[in-house]
């Protein structure tokens, strides 16, 4: 048994010899299994919906125009009427820009706090690093909805709060992949070579570290921004989600949850607008990452 | 004392009315109709006056029975935290008053009709002007711990509401009280500082229990239940307490609990894993209506949808906009689809229908109307407004963004500012220039306009301050002829109406479910099931 | 170098509470009203707000506060709830209790399910079984929880009155009632810490196998049963264990929703009744317990990932 394990750890020894040799990374094109381009379908499909869908939408998201609430599709109310008699199919389609614009620039900006931070502590190390660490390692150790709850009892709960503290919680996972993406790439040969040909601080993140964190980051967008749809759906459950009569899908999940029980479809239809494009996300992530290969998963956690 | 409560024999049976209306009084009754609507069914489908008051207490009886003893009820209220409490004073939410209701007994408490009635105390009389009322307190009551209850207990319990250092709750409620004394063993006296016939009325708040000299409650009470357990945020639990002085409840146990979430809490109920509710929100009226095995409790009471709009400050110190807001409510709409008609329109002010015969009723009743608020919104010159709004009663924040839809259709941008009810009270509230706001119901006319619009007030939310009011809540408390106080309470009325800064579209009844095989359920109006008179009444069938 | 890693990561959790407990005072303290506000409530008046707050010591400043508070919690007193006066010790115990039960037996059960299932469908990729787990989990992940939570409730407990809609707990309970007063909270969770763990793991693996020792391996003609369970698996384990540590951190700190739906009474309803209470000494002991429980759990799976590596436990 021992033996083997020697063995076993031998053979594994040569295979490290093996990965550590110069390899040129692979230039291919990323190609997408016909999942993937359904995915991207969908995603596509929303994106226009955000662009164009107020003006198609039947009616305004705060027009209380249905004859009752719970009501099954009439007339023009496609997806039937919510509980407070607005067309369903309407808020959906307002809905669309705020959760996912609200999702979008909320990853967006968690990724600037994410990786300029993250780069920071691991370009600089020393007490720097150590600051920003701890303070990120308790913002991730605190319950992610309580941080939200108290921000927005705090300040209210208008959308750029809202964008403000899903990004800094989302952050913290993000410095965490950019930082030890930064401490590998700081020992790489590259980047000694590119110290001792006397290259700036600042040459080597943009043109070594970056680039090189580039894939991995992109792909963990795609899992972030799912996270944050969910979270802001979350908070609207304790009823601190975005400001009516504005729309988000979580929260006309939320809303319409008791009409359930009387066959009205006015939470399922939104539960399902949030399913298709986090699946779809999700699918792409997942087609690129096993396109790609590479250490996805581990810097993933 | 309880009789009120009790059957008592006549000569018509229930059975003498054909089957349809019979199972409509059923019904009622089953639903926890007040006496006064229940009589008031029974009239329409044509019988005399008289005829319907003895029937009333025969279908009672007949629905009845005799109460049995035995079987054990699990309630779960809307909210519960570390918060909860057990020292009266600082009792603000039903799951308190509840636990208050079981442990403790009162001088005075409620009749389903708001009469009071004595309790603790046996006979409560005033002196010739009502400065002074002297209470005879009942002999060979204990406490749960085994020690005599006397006039010292009560002095003590009733003098935790006064002075500097008190932080009662209801201290400025209180407040016309200036001394609780000690006459005999077993007699005490109120000394006022101004006359005051509605006192014994105060007394019956869900605050004024009587607790065991120098202690702070503790559980320790005279009341039907002893308390076996309490975990704060959690639940208790209590068992019926055998040496009780009256004669007892009919439940082994209760366990009173909190489910904070709406939807489970239906759940909950329906599912048979409890079998009260508190709260019950428009939306699930229908899915508690149709499930089998439990009944939806509503009843009708002045609980205010209000917005307040400051009189102090910009734009309510304009006297159109607060025009502009009143005219703008979609009163019917509120009551038919977000109250789903389990609520009255209101005409803004706070008193209603459930208040008897101080409701002005010839009182004009405002309407929806988009043109005049459209006018009036233009003469105030103001284009936009923010209303801060948060969920304190059943349809309020839905009633909001009808206004707001309806304001966006004539122009005014009505922006609304969700917040979360906890610090809504300290924050929002007599803070900001527009927010939202409810009163339980108070049980006379002249109590539930002073709280909100005495001069000076300490809750007077709108800082609408008219000598003339205070002079009519005066002047009125002592008026006998009945015309005269009627004309009084109508001109009051008509001020709140037409002057202050109140809008009150609409009043949402007091909604809760419970399992139907509960029976003797009181329907006290001024607070969730029976104003939680009901530990002491029920029992299963 | 090992116990000096673990004494190191120790003091570094250490410094990690402090910074909580900073933030949460902070984040505490600019919240709107205080505690005696919500106690009193609507009933407020300036007298009884001034009063109460002096009974409560709130008329103190907030930084004083802070380090009376500190002071206490370094000679182990957590100080009694402003809000109901109850003893956190006495309030959190029971709560702890809770959590710690459901943590438990969520995590007896979803672990050994995710990692088989998420270790059967990466030796058999492109299977319809591994396209239902696939498609099943994303699924999972992909809408909120309280909507699988209340389709569940609405199924199970109020359409076939299967099982109970909330977990009430009376305390007397056999082991068997117990189960079934919390089968669905249980249920739930399995359901939402699976889906997560069987993907990373699926993941995990996969990523494994993509690497080039394991194509040389399979070249080799080693089996592809044998290369996963010994090679793959190894390998794979540290990323793995750090998906787990977060989801029983998670498990501990972040049900609340769950916890709310099941009125359950846990810590993590415990803590946000605390923050709506603005009951700081509540608020803070809660977020002790949870970020203790963080900084133990990730620093159980460095262990692990270290002892299950050659490469980390032999550095060069």
């Amino acid at each position: 048994m021992t033996e083997n394990n020697t063995r076993e750890e031998e053979v594994l020894a040569k295979l490290d010899t093996f990965d550590e040799l110069p390899d040129a990374p692979p230039k291919r094109r990323i190609k997408l299994s016909w999942v993937g381009k359904i995915a991207v379908a969908v995603v596509v499909f929303w994106m226009i919906i955000i662009v164009i869908g107020p003006s198609i939408a039947p009616y305004h998201e705060m027009d209380m125009e249905g004859e009752d609430g719970f009501l099954d599709a009439y007339d023009n109310f496609y997806l039937g009427t919510d509980y407070l008699g607005r067309d369903t199919l309407s808020r959906i389609i307002f809905g669309a820009r705020n959760t996912i614009g609200i999702s979008i620039l909320a990853t967006l900006l968690a990724y600037c706090i994410g990786i300029t931070l993250g780069i920071a502590a691991a370009v600089k190390g020393g007490w720097i690093d150590m600051c920003i660490s701890r303070i990120n390692d308790s913002i991730l150790a605190l319950p992610s909805i309580m941080l939200g709850l108290i921000a927005i009892a705090a300040l209210g709960s208008s959308i750029s709060i809202l964008i403000g503290i899903s990004a800094i919680i989302y952050a913290t996972s993000v410095f965490r992949i950019a930082r030890a993406l930064g401490q590998d790439i700081m020992v790489q040969d590259y980047v000694e070579a590119a110290k001792a040909r006397g290259e700036g601080l600042w040459w080597i993140i943009k043109s070594e570290v970056l680039p090189n964190a580039a894939m991995p980051l992109a792909t963990d967008f795609g899992l972030r921004l799912v996270f944050v749809v969910l979270f802001i759906s979350s908070l609207s459950f304790l009823g601190l989600g975005i400001q009516p009569p504005a729309s988000d899908w979580g929260s006309m999940v939320r809303e319409n949850l008791q009409g359930l029980t009387y066959g009205s479809y006015a939470s399922i239809w939104p539960a399902c607008a949030i399913a298709t494009f986090t699946i779809s996300i999700n699918l792409i992530v997942d087609d690129i990452s096993a396109k790609s290969g590479g250490s996805l998963a581990k810097k993933m956690v | 004392m309880k009789d009120k409560f009790r059957p008592q024999s006549g000569d018509i049976t229930l059975s003498d009315l054909d089957p349809s209306d019979r199972s409509l009084v059923e019904n009622a009754v089953k639903k926890g109709f007040s006496r006064r609507e229940i009589l008031k069914i029974m009239m329409a489908t044509g019988v005399t006056a008289a005829t319907a008051n003895s029937l009333f207490t025969k279908s009672g009886e007949a629905m009845a029975s005799t109460p049995k003893k035995g079987g054990s009820i699990r309630m779960a209220s809307n909210l519960h935290g570390p918060d909860d409490q057990l020292d009266p004073r600082l009792f603000t939410s039903t799951i308190d008053y509840t636990r208050g209701r079981a442990t403790y007994n009162s001088l005075i408490r409620h009749s389903n009709e708001l009469v009071p009635q004595a309790e603790l105390a046996e006979t409560f009389e005033p002196n010739s002007d009502a400065s002074e009322w002297t209470f005879k307190i009942r002999k060979g009551v204990s406490f749960h711990d085994g020690s005599p209850m006397t006039a010292d207990d009560v002095v003590y319990s009733m003098s935790r509401h006064l002075g500097e250092d008190s932080t009662s709750v209801i201290k400025s409620v209180m407040s016309s009280v200036k001394e609780w004394k000690k006459v005999g063993q077993h007699e005490v006296k109120a000394i006022l500082h101004s006359s005051n016939a509605d006192l014994p009325t105060l007394l019956g708040l869900f605050q004024n229990k009587i607790i065991k000299n120098g202690s702070t409650g503790e559980g320790n009470g005279t009341g039907p239940f002893k308390m076996d357990s309490f975990e704060p945020g959690v639940k208790s639990v209590h068992t019926r307490n055998e040496d009780y002085w009256a004669e007892g409840a009919n439940l082994d146990t209760i366990e009173i609990t909190g489910i904070t979430d709406p939807v489970a809490r239906v759940n909950a109920l329906i599912s048979g894993d409890i079998q009260m509710a508190t709260v019950i929100d428009p939306k699930a009226f229908r899915q508690v209506e149709e499930a089998e095995g439990v009944t939806l409790l509503s009843t009708p009471a002045a609980l205010q949808m209000g917005i307040c709009c400051l009189k102090n400050t910009a734009p309510g110190e304009n006297a159109d906009f607060v025009k502009g807001m009143q005219y703008i409510q979609d009163r019917e709409r509120i009551v038919k689809k977000i109250l789903k008609g389990k609520g009255s329109v209101g005409n803004d002010t706070p008193v209603m229908s459930a208040h008897g015969p101080d409701f002005c009723s010839e009182l004009a009743q405002r309407e929806f109307d988009p043109d005049k608020a459209k006018f009036h919104f233009k003469k105030a010159g103001i284009s936009g407004a923010e209303i801060f709004s948060a969920p304190v009663v059943s349809g309020v924040q839905d009633a909001v963004l009808l206004a707001q839809a309806n304001c966006a259709k004539i122009g005014f941008d009505l922006q609304v500012k969700k917040v979360p009810t906890d610090g809504y009270w300290g924050a929002v509230w007599m803070n900001e220039p527009v927010n939202v706001v409810t009163w339980n119901m108070r049980p006379t006319a002249n109590s539930q306009m002073a709280i909100q619009f005495a001069p000076g007030a300490a809750w007077n939310d709108t800082y609408w301050n008219n000598d003339r009011m205070g002079e009519l809540l005066r002047l009125s408390l002592s008026e006998i002829d009945p015309d005269k106080r009627h004309a009084m309470y109508c001109e009051m009325q008509t001020l709140i109406h037409n002057e202050s800064g109140m809008v009150i579209p609409a009043f949402s009844n007091i909604n809760d479910g419970i399992s139907s095989n509960i029976m003797g359920m009181p329907s006290v109006p001024l607070g969730q099931l029976g104003a939680c008179e009901w530990p002491e009444l029920v029992w299963l069938a | 170098m090992m116990t000096q890693m673990v004494l190191r990561r120790i003091g570094i959790g250490f410094a990690t509470l402090i910074v909580v407990s900073i933030i949460v005072f902070i984040g505490t303290s600019v919240l709107p009203g205080d505690v005696a506000q919500i106690i009193l409530g609507q009933s407020a008046t300036p007298a009884t707000l001034a009063q109460l707050r002096s009974e409560l010591g709130l008329d103190q400043p907030g930084y004083i506060r802070y380090f009376i508070w500190l002071g206490d919690m370094a000679s182990g007193d957590l100080g009694t709830s402003k809000a109901g006066g109850a003893s956190i010790v006495s309030l959190t115990s029971g709560r702890l209790g809770n959590t710690m039960m459901m943590a438990g037996i969520v995590s007896l059960i979803s672990i050994p399910l995710s990692v088989a299932l998420g270790l059967w469908a990466a030796m058999h990729p492109g299977t319809w079984l591994d396209r239902v787990i696939t498609f099943g989990t994303l699924s999972t992940i992909s809408v909120p929880e309280f909507f699988i939570a209340t389709i569940l409730v609405l199924v199970l407990a109020v359409e076939l009155h299967w099982l109970p809609a909330i977990a009430y707990m009376s305390g007397d309970e056999t082991g068997w009632q117990l189960m079934k007063a919390l089968a669905m909270p249980l249920l739930t969770l399995v359901i939402v810490v699976s889906a997560q763990m069987i993907r990373m793991t699926r993941a995990g693996i996969l990523n494994v196998m993509s690497s080039p020792y394991i194509e040389m391996a399979i070249l080799k003609g080693v089996p592809r049963r044998r290369i996963i369970l010994r090679h793959a698996l190894l390998n794979a384990i540290g990323p793995i264990v750090n998906v787990i540590a977060l989801n029983l951190a998670y498990l501990v700190s972040g049900v609340v929703i769950v916890e709310t739906i099941f009125a359950y009474p846990g810590l993590a309803k415990l803590m946000i009744d605390g923050v709506q209470t603005r009951d700081l000494p509540l608020v803070q002991a809660c977020a002790m317990i949870f970020c203790a429980t963080y900084v133990v759990l990730i620093l159980i799976a460095d262990v692990a990932s270290i002892l299950s590596n050659p490469r980390l436990r032999h550095p060069k």
